[in-house]
């Protein structure tokens, strides 16, 4: 009946439509006024996309956990048994369908086709729209290439072409100073990652790819796969100390795009970019790439003891360490954005304690509900102009559909059962719990995650009920809100029915064959059941804290001499990390330029400089010897044939007799 | 025997003759003056050509520096005829023919 085969082969179809949207609307886009500027091409696009993504995901659900690679030689060099590749060398591009990508391609595909139609009437009173839908289409198709890659160099590959993607559409509104700095900064502290990610590579290079039982993964294109299994964590024994540094840098590289501490800098700044792209790209799939690795590194191939370590303190921090930032914060977009930095540090942590899987299910439950939260909040900004959440309230009045869209992506966020975060943050909980017996280091970071529920259930609630409750906002001047088309209230609806339900998908068991491993789909013990009691009342607690701080119009401002003041203050600084990174770029980079700039502006200018202001003034002088005087002309004649007699005459043999020659 | 015309002797007319020509060079001012010394310094050369023409191991080869005078020869009263042309133009150009007055032909 299902032709399991048949479809598979079609998934390289999932990079190439996006592809080819991007094509047509960047070129037509112009001319299509009447198609929203080419809008409804990449939302058509972007529906053929889905509707083949979601196809293949079922597919693979029904295969049981197969894997099915479609491969390409591009070209590949035999070996002769020496040099660097004795067993050859090989570049292959092809698509991997496997459980965890069918899962990453349900994310991508469905985020993505919400977005497009979302974004129909979110930006459509901007200007450059052409751009923007091309862009978007040219991420998704990054995206869908990165998530259906089968060898770590196309990974590579596409994971740039989503940093360049995110670097365009952060800067969408370039016209902003704001916006086209926090482009290049995201552009940058990712790439520090990269580079990371870079050398990781090669360190896996240099090791695996020349000796050992894996002396054929550089012949075979470095595959993750060989036939139908995961290959090289199997054959990746024996060097444990190589292998750490290869994952501490891989590690590196997640950090950067997932915005993990100490990178984590630029996501804040990325708001900067129309919410739809911080819905799409910058909550619910780009910024998920770090996971991805993380997930497929730890798959494919395998992290030491001490890389997990590393890994679950990246995570188990910066989950604690963004939501204090996001306390704060006045700026709807932020808050979201440092819950996005929160939650994928949970997933890191998941990760690092060992249960990929679960780390996984987080970011699928997570996409839906973060996407939520974004696109609840642009419908805002949409409906009054701005997003400083102390000019809104009451907007739960005139905008009933987006408030309850809100409120279902807050409750998911916050974990509180039944909706889709409280399944998978309560798993991976308890699965890092579960840990804590033979890992006892875990616990400071296990206790971080566990804080961060309140803080998270408390920073949501309050943005919640800043915006939507109360009688009216707070500044009169803004418009007056009204719920937007169906564009807008489509995706909302349609997000927030997964933000529901999704976290219930693992209970069925063809869909739990696309996580396959420990934890999934989570059960209850005893010892979960008291945990997801303990983090049910932590959440319930920062909700309650929330409602009685800001709830119904209320605005909570703290005594002015009160010990909060600067821990506010510092936590609006953001820690100064952003100040100290501006400090490190302009007093230590600038200042090595300005180094640089003297040495070559003094040094090497000067001299050259030098020489031709030396040989034009000596040749100025020679000039005026040149006078027009016949006799003056015949008088060089004459010396110089004097000069020439004594020399040949005297010197000359002065010389040979005293052997001087 | 003894010749009384040694080379050194000859040598020395023509350094002679080659010095009179340079000073005459050096010092006059005159046009006119100054191709007469132009001359007698060409003269010095075709007389070296003639008298080392008689030391040739052949008649034959001795006629190489003897054509090589008659051809200097030539080129002194062609030499006169162009010098004595930008007198007459310098004369009608500025009235005047001391070559120390003719300095426009420089950078």
């Amino acid at each position: 009946m299902w032709q399991a085969t048949y479809l598979f082969d079609w998934a390289f179809l999932l990079p190439l439509l996006p592809a080819l949207s991007f094509v047509i609307v960047g070129l037509l886009g112009p001319r299509l006024k009447r198609l929203e500027h080419g809008g409804w091409v990449a939302v058509g696009f972007g529906f053929a996309t889905m509707v083949i993504g979601v196809w293949i995901a079922v597919e693979e659900m029904l295969s049981s956990g197969g894997y099915t690679d479609q491969q390409y030689t591009w070209f590949s060099i035999p070996g002769n048994g020496t040099g660097t590749f004795p067993n050859g060398f090989s570049l292959v591009v092809g698509t991997l369908v496997d459980p965890i990508s069918a899962l990453m391609l349900i994310v991508v595909t469905v985020v993505g086709f919400l977005v497009l139609l979302y974004s129909i009437g979110y930006m459509h009173h901007d200007g450059g729209l052409p751009r923007y839908y091309a862009e978007l289409s040219l991420f998704l198709a990054a995206m869908n290439g990165l998530v259906l890659s089968d060898n770590l160099l196309e990974f590579f590959l596409f994971w740039e072409l989503v940093g360049v993607c995110s670097y365009f559409l952060i800067g969408f509104y370039y016209e902003k100073p704001s916006a086209a700095s926090a482009a290049k900064e995201a552009f940058l502290v990712t790439r520090v990652g990269d580079i990371l990610f870079l050398l990781g590579i090669f360190v896996y290079f240099a090791t695996y790819a020349t000796s050992g039982s894996a002396g054929g993964w550089a012949a075979n294109g470095f595959p993750f796969v060989q036939g139908n299994q995961p290959f090289l964590a199997g054959a990746m024994g024996g060097h444990s100390t190589t292998l750490t540094i290869a994952g501490l840098l891989i590690l590196g590289g997640a950090a950067g795009k997932s915005a993990q501490f100490p990178l984590h800098v630029w996501l804040p700044d990325a708001m900067e970019g129309p919410t739809t792209v911080s819905a799409l790209i910058h909550a619910a799939t780009m910024v998920a790439a770090g996971v991805y690795l993380l997930a497929v590194a730890s798959l494919f191939l395998g992290f030491t003891p001490a890389d997990q370590l590393a890994i679950v303190a990246i995570g188990g921090f910066t989950s604690f360490f963004a939501a204090t930032m996001a306390l704060v914060n006045t700026d709807i977009k932020r808050v979201i954005a440092y819950s996005t930095i929160s939650q994928l540090g949970y997933m890191v942590l998941a990760v690092g304690a060992g249960f990929a899987m679960v780390g996984l299910y987080h970011l699928f439950t997570h996409a839906f509900f973060k996407a939520l939260l974004f696109l609840a909040a642009g419908s805002v900004i949409h409906a009054v102009g701005t997003q400083d959440l102390f000019k809104m309230g009451g907007l739960g009045k005139s905008m009933r559909i987006t408030g309850f869209a809100f409120l279902v992506g807050g409750l998911s966020l916050s974990g509180i059962v039944p909706f889709a975060g409280f399944w998978s943050k309560d798993d991976l909980l308890a699965s890092v719990y579960g840990t804590l017996a033979t890992h006892p280091v875990y616990w400071p970071f296990f206790l971080m995650a566990l804080a961060t529920v309140f803080l998270t259930a408390y920073y949501i609630f309050r943005a919640f009920f800043l915006a939507f409750s109360g009688p009216a906002s707070r500044d009169p001047t803004l418009p007056t809100a009204h719920e937007a088309s169906w564009v807008m209230t489509g995706p909302l609806l349609a997000l927030s029915g997964l933000a529901m339900g999704a976290g219930l998908l693992p209970f069925i068991p063809a869909f739990a064959s696309l996580l396959p491993g420990a934890g999934i789909p989570p059960h209850y013990g005893l010892s979960e059941l008291a945990l997801s009691g303990i983090s049910l009342g932590l959440a319930a607690g920062g909700i309650g804290l929330a409602y009685s701080l800001w709830g119904n119009g209320k605005v909570y401002t703290a005594a002015p001499n009160s010990a909060l003041g600067p821990v506010r203050a510092l936590l609006l600084r953001r820690y100064y990390f952003k100040d100290a990174y501006d400090a490190i770029g302009l007093r230590g980079l600038y200042g090595l330029s300005r180094a640089a700039d003297f040495v070559e502006r003094y040094m090497i200018d000067g001299t050259v400089h030098g020489l031709e202001r030396a040989f034009g003034g000596l040749s100025n002088r020679l000039r005026h010897i040149e006078s027009g005087v016949v006799l003056d002309y015949a008088a060089f004649l004459v010396s110089g044939l004097l000069f020439l007699l004594l020399f040949l005459l005297v010197i000359a043999p002065w010389l040979v007799s005293t052997g001087g020659i | 025997m003894s010749d009384p015309i040694t080379t050194a002797s000859f040598l020395g007319l023509s350094g002679a003759l080659l010095g009179i020509g340079l000073f005459g060079i050096l010092t006059r001012r005159n046009f006119i003056l100054l191709l007469i010394a132009i001359e007698i310094a060409i003269n010095a050369a075709v007389l070296n050509f003639v008298y080392f023409a008689a030391f040739a191991s052949t008649p034959a080869s001795g006629l190489n520096g003897q054509s090589a005078a008659v051809v200097l020869v030539g080129l002194a009263a062609t030499e006169i005829a162009v010098g004595l042309a930008i007198v007459l133009a310098l004369n009608r150009l500025r009235g005047s023919i001391n070559v120390t007055e003719a300095t426009s032909l420089r950078l």
